[in-house]
């Protein structure tokens, strides 16, 4: 078994990279636990890759540190940093055979060859392909070469795994099963992992802590859930999935719960106390969403039904002219569609706990 | 009636036919000629005729003297290529991975020798490397103290490959700089993520993966060395005397037609063999790594 030398947490502090006048990282201050896998998410620019390659060493910070396992290797050199890295492109050697592709960082770690096999033939098994060891990278599909550039950076038993997209290149099936297979491997070898991803479901399979990132800061840190159901502002709720947005007043207390007179006409309830504002962003999944013909909840005219397999979604407007959007499962063959059509007035209504107030940014 | 296009085959010739006719008139013909001389008779008057004869080549490889200057020859093309290669190595680098400025800045520099005529670069170098001690090189050497008496470079081999190394630098930078602007760049940051330092990085990830560069750039460099004529004319002197030279010399000095024809076609040789040879040494070398990560 292919085991991690000592899995350590990883800290940065203040760390920010300039470039030019553009700050693509801005004052990150984030603690990664010993072990955990932490999904960096965020829009396209927002400084994910070059936080990154500040952690790699491959891009020196402008200001604050990175710390491994509390020592502070702001200015390591990048090949004393040991760690293992996937890139997008995976990035593996076209002149070398699989076998030597993995065998190259423990030979730079002046290993003796009689050691080196052995562990080469280790990593290959972890990963399925010990058939394979002899050839080129250049004949082997795209799932397998990075399954190669996956062992090549598990053998070397990092402290810290890297992944920058590294199922990007990947078609969405061979992406699903990689996502799966990738997380095992880091939790059976514990190693502490930060993985850069746009995609939300690839975040939210993969970590046990998602960072949104924007303009170079951290907008939310939080487990897949948190992210999910609980997001602080409209940026990270219509970012992760689709969100309904509602407006409204606060106009008292009932039951420890504030009650909310929405622009739209109709009144929610807040599952938790929001703090004193009068105004509010709510926000509400709109697989939380039912609808009825009855007169119950809030009323809504359909726009469009769009049938997408596993769920009939339902576009909305209020009578204020927001719009709103449910999720209907398709269960048991009952076509949602022939309940309802285009043009229909009908009632929406959830659950109290589906209501999150979120912050307008 | 409707006329049936031609075949492509019969296109392609009637369009290479002109450059094909050129090629034979004008080289592939006089090539001929002057390579059969080397194996041809002078008389007395001066006409080369039959009977076949390989006296020339045989004086060729026999004669000490003869001897020497093939040999020389070749030295020189070689440690031209070697330096060449060292130096093209940074430049090339710069050009391909640094800041678009430096970048061009640099293509400039290299570049420049190319586009200043052969004759004004190689008086240049006399004035650079003279011998007595108001050569600039002996000059400078002399400002920094190193010694009373003046270096001689100039009327040597050495003359004639630092000219050579200045003028076909920019042969190997260009094709080493497009072959090294193809490697992806993440597999060197793969090389020191995985604990190579940055020497290492560049051995075992850069250079051979700019092999096909290289190999370019010292096939042209070896052949046009081995080839030249002015720089060792005019800088190399006798004791710098290579087979470019040596022919000039056989047909205006010696009238000797079949001699000065046997050394072409040994300088044809040695060019063809650098073509082939490089490419080789290259393949073979893939080819053993190949195999060898097979029985690994
Ligand atoms: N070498 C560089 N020189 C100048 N600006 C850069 C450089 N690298 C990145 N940037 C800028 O820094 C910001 C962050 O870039 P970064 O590559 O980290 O984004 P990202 O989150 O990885 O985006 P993506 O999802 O598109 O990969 C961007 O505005 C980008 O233009
Ligand atoms: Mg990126």
């Amino acid at each position: 078994m292919v085991a991690t030398a000592q899995a350590s947490d990883l800290a940065f502090s203040g760390l920010t990279k300039l470039f030019g006048t553009t700050r693509a990282v801005d004052g990150v201050t984030l603690r990664i636990a010993a072990g955990e896998m932490v999904a960096l998410l965020g829009p396209s620019g927002c400084g994910k890759t070059t936080t990154l390659r500040m952690i790699a060493g491959l891009i020196e910070p402008t200001e604050g540190d990175v710390l491994i396992g509390g020592m502070r290797i702001t200015r390591t050199p990048v090949h004393r940093r040991n760690i293992g890295m996937l890139f997008q492109n995976y990035a593996l050697f076209p002149h070398l055979s699989v076998a030597e592709n993995v065998a190259f960082g423990l030979q730079m770690r002046g290993m003796r060859k009689a050691l080196i096999k052995p562990k080469v033939a280790q990593a290959l098994s972890l990963v399925q392909l010990g058939a394979l060891a002899d050839r080129l990278p250049s004949a082997l599909s795209g799932g397998q070469q990075q399954r190669v550039a996956l062992a090549r950076a598990i053998v070397i038993e990092p402290t810290l795994l890297l992944l920058d997209e590294p199922l990007g290149a990947l078609d969405r099936n061979l992406r699903d099963s990689m996502q799966v297979e990738i997380r095992q491997i880091q939790q059976r070898l514990g190693i502490t992992a930060v993985m850069v991803t746009h995609d939300q479901e690839e975040a939210l399979t993969m970590a046990d802590r998602v960072v949104i990132m924007r303009d170079g800061k951290l907008e939310q840190v939080g487990t897949p859930e948190e992210i999910y159901s609980r997001p602080t502002s409209r940026f990270v709720a219509s970012f992760i999935g689709t969100c309904n947005f509602l407006r409204g007043d606060v106009i008292g207390q009932e039951a420890g719960r504030p009650q909310v007179r929405l622009a739209a006409g109709g009144q929610i309830a807040l599952p938790s106390p929001a703090n004193d504002q009068k105004e509010v962003l709510v926000s509400v999944r709109p697989e939380a969403i039912s609808l009825s013909a009855e007169e119950r909840g809030t009323p809504a005219t359909i726009l469009q039904i769009v049938y997408r397999g596993q769920a009939t979604h339902v576009h909305m407007a209020l009578d204020d002219g927001t719009p709103f959007l449910a999720f209907l499962p398709n269960r048991d063959g009952k076509p949602v569609r022939s309940a309802f059509s285009t043009g229909d007035r009908i009632w929406a209504s959830w659950s109290p706990d589906s209501n999150w107030a979120v912050s307008e940014a | 009636m409707t006329s049936r296009p031609l075949p492509r085959s019969v296109v392609g010739l009637a369009l290479l036919l002109p450059a094909l006719i050129f090629l034979v008139v004008f080289l592939v013909l006089p090539s001929v000629i002057l390579l059969s001389y080397g194996v041809l008779t002078q008389s007395q008057g001066g006409d080369i005729s039959l009977p076949l004869t390989m006296g020339s080549y045989e004086r060729l490889v026999v004669s000490e003297t003869y001897r020497r200057v093939v040999l020389l020859t070749l030295r020189v093309a070689l440690v031209t290529s070697l330096f060449t290669a060292l130096l093209a190595y940074p430049a090339a680098m710069v050009i391909a991975y640094g800041k678009p400025i430096f970048s061009r800045i640099t293509m400039i520099l290299v570049v420049a020798p190319l586009v200043v005529s052969v004759i004004v670069r190689t008086y240049g170098w006399q004035l650079m490397l003279n011998n007595s001690p108001t050569g600039v090189l002996n000059w400078m050497l002399h400002a920094l103290g190193t010694g009373p008496t003046p270096v001689r470079v100039l009327y040597t081999e050495w003359a004639t490959v630092i000219a050579s190394v200045h003028v076909f630098l920019p042969l190997m930078v260009l094709p080493l700089s497009a072959s090294l602007g193809r490697i992806n760049p993440s597999l060197n940051e793969a090389a020191r993520i995985l604990g190579a330092p940055a020497w290492r990085a560049f051995l075992r990830v850069t250079l051979p993966l700019s092999l096909p560069g290289l190999v370019a750039g010292v096939t042209i460099v070896f052949s046009l060395t081995a080839g030249s004529y002015v720089t060792p004319q005019m800088l190399g002197g006798t004791r710098g005397l290579m087979l470019g030279v040596l022919l000039e010399q056989q047909i205006n000095t010696s009238f000797d037609w079949p001699m000065a024809a046997a050394i072409a076609g040994v300088m044809v040789v040695i060019a063809l063999a650098a073509n082939v040879g490089v490419g080789w040494l290259a393949e073979r070398h893939a080819l053993v790594r190949a195999q060898r990560s097979g029985a690994r």
